[in-house]
């Protein structure tokens, strides 16, 4: 006999489980359930058919595999927050009745769970934990600027400035940053680690507007399973590169504000403190490495060019004793080891040029976030000195005679503060030369200049050309001005034709008082009247149209004319029309052949280029208003 | 005395209140006030329990009468107040005369005769008792009668409860809201004065019950002469105070000398774990140990824990676009009317989280105040959000379009409107029908009006009118040159007089032959009579039909043709023989209503359209071959390929259904392209095309080439729409038929036009 089948023991009624159900299953509270949910991963999954996987309920609820949750209930933190809800009721009771020394004695025994095992389980490789980190990095970043409140214990934030920092370490000694965007968010980051580029979002330094809707024990969960991810990533990246970590922290530095100075890199067998960046070294003179690395850091943009690459390296060593390089310089001796790595990682992107700022030295003024600017600079190879203000630990003071660069934020360069031999520029010229990969002429960035847009790296303007997306004239070049010329031109002609069109209807009335009026008029043309000139045969639409010329207020002579005008018109433009017309039809029958999935499917596709191109029409249309009255006020 | 007093206040409210006082000022009563009027029968109780022997013969009836009475006051109570109150007073002062003269107890009371004023019967007044001080009921009964209900019962009526003898307790005076605050300021005692709920009067807390409320308040014992820490009295310990004699004589055990064996193992399995380092002081310390960053990936590991498939990672957040710069190209700044419309729309439908701002410089830029939301959001959507995998395809959705050859390679096919039919009035054309040479066209419209028309000229050459009910169809035979019209309730038969007389008198011998030979006349079977009434000219001979024909089909040979009236049941479907005037039915019994039948070209099977499905039946063998279920909801139309081996069925739910008879009984091909109902489908009978007509007023032509090779699916083009007729009230186009030789075709329409179509 056949096996008798139930009724929700097969199929999708026992291949997934609603939240509640799940709960129950495990024995933990909603808020333990979410824990492990957001430690481990989980996420809901939506059933091909929710009623049968609901066992013939619809009513609203979320699903996850029953084997995520049989996967869940061998949890060792699921151990943990029971033996964890045991220990509560146990202090609670010590507490309640006053056994203090019980208390304490218990207290030190708290169960923590701890979440190696997670992490080794969700990222299986390393290049899978490197992948992910972007969000833990953008999280780490935001609490590293919280303030300290009785929901955030000062600990976590301290520990998330200090991955920050670490963070930023590895990428300033790599020279893995890539791409940097000043958005009105904050400030976008795109490093490659690994062959991964992973971004993150670093907050203006302002405090951090906090609504009350947001639920902090979800984002502390997450910043728990943040911290640890980014630790162990960090810690493979330091050793890989052959570096302690944690890095050791000078804390009296740190109380200066010194920033990612505070901590000192050290070579994992030498064991010798290896500060990046002190005065120290740059009494030492300049190797003929040196040379050659800034050599290389102003080939690459070059090369970009398309010039042949033999022929640069001679022309621009003439250049290199013209530029401000000539002071005794300071490679960082870390950084020399760092040249091979650098070509070992292999930056993907030609225009991607790690020393781009090696020949400079820049001071960072008072009024500019030193974080984030130092962050770009060092990554790029430059050596930044910045004002006392923003910090302890500068290298480098104002009257300093080596700085090339000074980045400030001001309306003009205060009386006296000029000095020659320097360039004064705004914060946008680092980034605008990062992500163009050359050093961009400094005269449009200097204070108080209007600056020119600043545009995200992270638009693929060629892709965005072939799919009909609209690409600004800034980062489209020539090509994109041509067009936009070519459009202008057609405008212009339209609006000639349609003049020369006013002109003809102003001439034929003879018998008009008002021929002026009558050329308004004209100008929106009564629906009537184009579509009886359409089809001239049609007496209703004739009659129609005298209808509408009669209570216009036009007089039959001046609709004669009209008429005639238009049909001319219509007759001129009618074997275009009908040509396109037939394209259409054609195109229409030929859709009925089509099967109903892949009309919907041709639908879908069809609606969504329509809206992409509305959207670049409308772009197009503002970018020619603007220019127009730009030409206007020029006139 | 007190008693007594209080008594005497009852009737009057003031009065009591005087005398209340009186009471606190005597300091005699503790707890509530006795208002109690004595009354007869607890007097009687009390002097039984006072051990008096001498029974009272007249209790009975007494009480009876008295409880009489009693009512009755109450009956008439408003009335006689004053009375009682005087009796009162005068039962009182008889009482205190008696209390002046001996005790209560040496005396029983002899009931008073008294003439009731409400009944005029005389009537027994017991004197009223005097409880004194210490009986039980002086002190024990409450005054109040209700028992225990809220006293806010009462709070409507003037009295607050009953006495003992049922009469009311009247409610005390009370001070308004003024005169309370006025008290509470000058009293400087209001503060321990209390309501007293049985009487709702206010009662002056006594020194002794402030106390009392104090303690118990403290928690303390209520007696206040109680006294916790008395020393404890040593009953049986102490000097002088042992017992001599032990209780059992039994010797004590060596085990309450000797230290115990168990407690020594126990204590010894501590020790020995504590040295062993089992037990520590403060838990195991072993996790603490463990650093907490460590080479998670070495490589040795890395096998081992892709035992269950990590979960699929998280998308990426989309990275900024131009637009979200803080000093972007002045095109991405949004206009006044942009800003509006993103600020009415829904923050979830907002296309981007976010309006496009300009900077002059960064030092401009203000913090983002949903940075912090914007985490948050995405971590609910991390751990919220259904992760699905999803293929984008990224391919031109021209290509999804099927490459067909292009319409002017399948030339010829009509395009234009060649000749226009107007019919007279405007009359909905119903049908239409292609004389077998394809010179003559032949019209039907809703008046009963039937036209012929010369096809290539537009002419009308012929009409007659059949009736005023519509005409249901026309067809005109396959091999002479006569047609046959459906009307209500019969089928005529017309030799239309414009032709040549030699085709005439050929039609005329083929149908009338049979009048010769009058075969046996069936019952219940059509009846072939020559037309009596002439109906037009031409007009040869009737059969009378039962119910409403719609439909008529020829047999290719032009010997037979099949009626159809849907309304007529059983009887709906004829198969009428011309060459003899025979009728039958074939059908004894159908299955749903019959809508449209057609002949076979090429075998004798027979094609039967119900709402839902078409029946093919073979007429040889009499049985049904097979039933095919185009999906459709409402059948209108039907139409054979030439060859036989396909089929069309067009419905009024918009869909036209493509059968390979071949290939099964589902279509091959069902589309969908005309915006409302299909009103008939024709196969082209020369060309490899047909013709659909819809009510949207359109002829959508089809090129449809059916190969030979069985393989080989049959190739549909649409290469046109012919557009030309007008919609009336809903109505389009009725009728397309195609000329039997060229790739014309006609179509007739609800604006009264019949147009043919050319190339």
């Amino acid at each position: 006999m056949a096996k008798i089948q139930r009724r929700g023991k097969t199929g999708a009624a026992k291949m997934y489980m609603t939240r509640t159900h799940a709960v129950r299953k495990l024995q933990v509270s909603l808020a333990d359930f979410r824990r492990l949910c957001i430690l481990k991963g989980m996420y809901p999954v939506e059933p091909r058919s929710r009623k049968k996987a609901n066992k013939g309920s619809t009513a609203p609820a979320s699903f996850y595999h029953a084997k995520d949750i049989a996967y869940l209930a061998h949890e060792p933190v699921l151990r943990k927050l029971r033996e964890h809800k045991a220990f509560a009721k146990k202090l609670a009771r010590a507490i309640g009745r006053q056994e203090w020394f019980d208390a304490k004695s218990l207290e030190a025994q708290e169960p923590k769970y701890r979440l190696d095992h997670v992490i080794k389980e969700r990222y299986p490789t390393f290049i899978d934990a490197v992948r992910d980190i972007d969000d833990a990095l953008c999280l780490v970043h935001l609490f590293a600027m919280l303030p300290a409140n009785d929901r955030i214990a000062p600990e976590v934030i301290e520990n998330c400035a200090r991955l920050a920092a670490e963070w930023q370490l590895y990428v300033m000694r790599t020279h893995a940053l890539r791409k940097v965007f000043l958005s009105i968010k904050g400030i976008y980051f795109q490093a490659e680690v690994m062959g991964q580029s992973v971004t993150w979002l670093v907050p203006y330094m302002f405090t951090q507007h906090v609504p009350a809707d947001v639920d902090f024990r979800i984002m502390l969960t997450f910043l728990e399973l943040y911290q640890t991810l980014l630790g162990f990533v960090l810690f493979k990246l330091y050793t890989d590169e052959n570096l302690v970590y944690p890095p050791p922290l000078d804390q009296t530095k740190d109380a200066a504000a010194a920033g990612v100075g505070a901590f000192t890199l050290k070579e994992a067998e030498a064991g010798l403190d290896i500060p990046i960046e002190t005065p120290v070294q740059e009494a030492k003179g300049v190797s003929a490495k040196d040379v050659r690395k800034v050599l290389e850091g102003i080939e690459a943009p070059a090369s970009t060019d398309g010039a042949p690459e033999e022929a640069q390296p001679e022309s621009m060593a003439e250049e290199v004793d013209e530029l401000p390089v000539e002071q005794p310089s300071k490679t960082i001796p870390a950084l020399d080891g760092d040249v091979e790595m650098d070509d070992s990682l292999a930056p993907s992107a030609p225009s991607v040029n790690p020393s781009l700022f090696a020949p400079f030295i820049v001071y960072i003024s008072r009024e500019v976030t030193r974080p984030s600017f130092e962050f770009v600079l060092r990554s790029f190879g430059a050596r930044v000195g910045w004002a006392p203000t923003l910090g302890s630990g500068s290298p480098y003071t104002e009257d300093d005679e080596r700085i090339t660069h000074v980045v400030m934020d001001r309306p003009q360069i205060p009386d006296g503060a000029i000095r020659t031999g320097r360039h004064y520029v705004q914060p946008q010229w680092v980034v605008d030369c990062v992500n163009k990969g050359r050093i961009l002429p400094e005269g449009m960035y200097a204070p108080g200049q209007t600056l020119p847009p600043h545009l995200s790296p992270f638009v693929d303007d060629e892709k965005v050309r072939e799919m009909g997306g609209y690409v600004p004239e800034e980062a489209g070049g020539e090509v994109e001005m041509a067009d936009e010329e070519e459009e202008e031109e057609v405008l212009i002609g339209e609006d000639e034709a349609d003049e020369e069109e006013e002109e003809e209807l102003a001439e034929a009335p003879k018998a008009m008082a008002k021929p002026s009026k009558a050329a308004k008029s004209a100008k929106a043309l009564p629906p009537a009247l184009v579509a009886a000139a359409a089809d001239p045969s049609d007496a209703s639409l004739l009659r129609a149209a005298e209808l509408e010329a009669e209570a216009g207020g036009v007089s039959f002579a001046a609709f004669q004319a009209q008429l005639k005008a238009e049909i001319r018109k219509a007759q001129k433009t009618a074997p275009v029309q009908q040509r396109k017309k037939e394209g259409k039809e054609e195109e229409s029958m030929a859709k009925i052949m089509m099967t109903n999935k892949k009309r919907k499917l041709y639908e879908k596709m069809k609606y969504g280029n329509e809206k992409r191109k509305d959207e670049t029409e409308k772009l197009e249309r503002k970018k020619a208003a603007l220019k127009k009255q730009e030409k206007r006020l020029q006139a | 005395m007190a008693t007594a007093v209080a008594r005497a206040s009852v009737a009057n409210g003031t009065k009591r209140k005087v005398d209340d006082l009186n009471d606190k000022s005597d300091g005699t009563a503790l707890g509530p006030i006795n208002l109690t009027l004595s009354d007869p029968e607890e007097s009687d109780g009390e002097e039984s329990s006072g051990g008096e022997e001498e029974p009272f013969p007249e209790l009975d009836l007494g009480s009876d009468t008295e409880e009489d009475e009693e009512d009755e006051e109450y009956d008439s109570e408003d009335d006689i107040e004053g009375e009682e109150e005087e009796e009162d007073d005068e039962d009182e002062e008889d009482e205190d005369d008696e209390d002046d003269e001996a005790t209560p107890e040496s005396h029983p009371r002899a009931p008073k005769i008294v003439q009731s004023d409400i009944t005029g019967f005389p009537k027994k007044v017991y004197p009223e008792i005097d409880a004194v001080y210490d009986s039980d009921s002086s002190t024990e009964e409450d005054p109040n009668r209700i028992g225990n209900v809220p006293l806010h019962w009462y709070d409507d009526l003037p009295h607050i409860g009953y006495d003992i003898s049922g009469k009311r307790v009247m409610r005390p005076a009370k001070g308004d809201e003024l005169d309370k605050f006025l008290s509470t300021v000058e009293d400087p005692t209001s503060w321990s004065t209390a309501v007293d709920k049985s009487t709702g009067a206010q009662v002056q807390l006594t020194p002794e019950e402030l106390e009392l409320i104090g303690r118990l308040a403290r928690a303390e014992n209520p007696d206040g002469d109680y006294d916790p820490y008395e020393p404890t009295v040593e009953w049986f310990t102490g000097p002088g105070k042992e017992m001599t004699m032990p209780l059992t004589s039994r010797p004590e055990p060596k085990s309450r000398f000797i230290p115990s064996k168990w407690e020594h193992k126990k204590v010894m399995k501590i020790v020995r774990a504590i040295r062993q380092g089992r037990i520590t002081p403060h838990g195991p310390v072993t996790a603490a140990q463990q650093p907490q960053y460590y080479a998670l990936w070495s490589t040795a590991d890395e096998a081992e824990a892709s035992r269950r498939p990590p979960p699929l990672p998280a998308p990426k957040v989309r990275l900024p676009t131009h637009s979200e710069s803080y000093n972007p190209p002045k095109e991405y700044l949004p206009t006044d009317e942009e800003r509006k419309e993103w600020e009415d729309m829904d923050p979830e439908d907002r296309p981007e989280n976010y309006l496009p701002r300009s900077h002059d410089t960064l030092r401009h830029v203000p913090a983002y105040e949903d940075f912090v939301k914007e985490r948050f959001d995405r971590q609910l959507d991390l751990y919220l959000a259904p992760r699905v995998r999803r293929v984008k395809l990224n391919i031109d959705p021209e290509s999804l379009v099927p490459k067909l050859p292009s319409p002017k390679e399948l030339r010829p096919f009509p395009v234009a409107q060649n000749v226009v039919f107007e019919h007279p009035g405007k009359a909905r054309v119903r049908c239409v029908s292609w004389s077998m040479d394809g010179e003559w066209v032949a019209t039907g419209d809703e008046r009963g009006v039937v036209r012929c028309w010369e096809a290539e000229v537009g002419k009308c050459v012929w009409e007659g009118t059949f009736g005023d009910q519509p005409v249901g169809a026309v067809e005109w035979c396959p091999k002479y040159n006569f047609f046959l019209i459906a009307v209500s309730g019969a089928l005529h038969l017309v030799i239309p007089p414009f032709l040549p007389p030699a085709q005439r008198a050929a039609a005329h011998t083929y149908c009338t032959s049979a009048f010769a030979t009058p075969s046996a006349p069936v019952p219940d079977a059509p009846k072939w009579t020559s037309a009596k009434p002439l109906l037009a000219d031409g007009h040869i001979l009737t059969v009378s039909v039962p119910g409403n024909p719609k439909q008529l089909a020829w047999h290719a040979k032009g010997d037979y043709f099949a009626s159809v009236a849907p309304d007529a049941a059983a009887k709906a479907v004829w198969i009428h023989q011309v060459t003899k005037h025979h009728s039958q039915s074939p059908f004894r019994k159908v299955k749903g209503t019959v809508q449209l039948v057609s002949f076979h070209p090429k075998q004798p099977h027979f094609f039967v359209a119900t709402q839902k499905y078409v029946r093919q039946y073979d007429l040889v063998n009499q049985k049904l071959l097979r039933t095919l279920t185009p999906g459709l909801r409402w059948i209108s139309s039907l139409s054979i390929h030439p060859s036989g081996e396909h089929l069309i069925v067009g419905s009024y739910d918009r869909k036209l259904a493509w059968f390979d008879l071949e290939m099964g009984t589902r279509p091959f091909r069902v589309l969908r392209y005309h915006s409302r109902a299909l009103r008939s489908v024709a196969f082209s009978p020369a060309h490899p095309l047909f013709a659909s007509a819809s009510d949207d007023g359109t002829v959508q032509i089809f090129h449809a080439t059916v190969f030979a090779d069985l393989m080989t699916d049959p190739r549909i083009v649409p290469v046109k729409v012919l557009r030309g007729h007008e919609v009336r009230e809903g109505l389009g186009v009725l009728g397309v038929r195609w000329h039997p030789r060229l790739s014309w075709c006609v179509s007739v329409g609800a604006d009264g036009r019949a147009v043919l179509w050319a190339n």
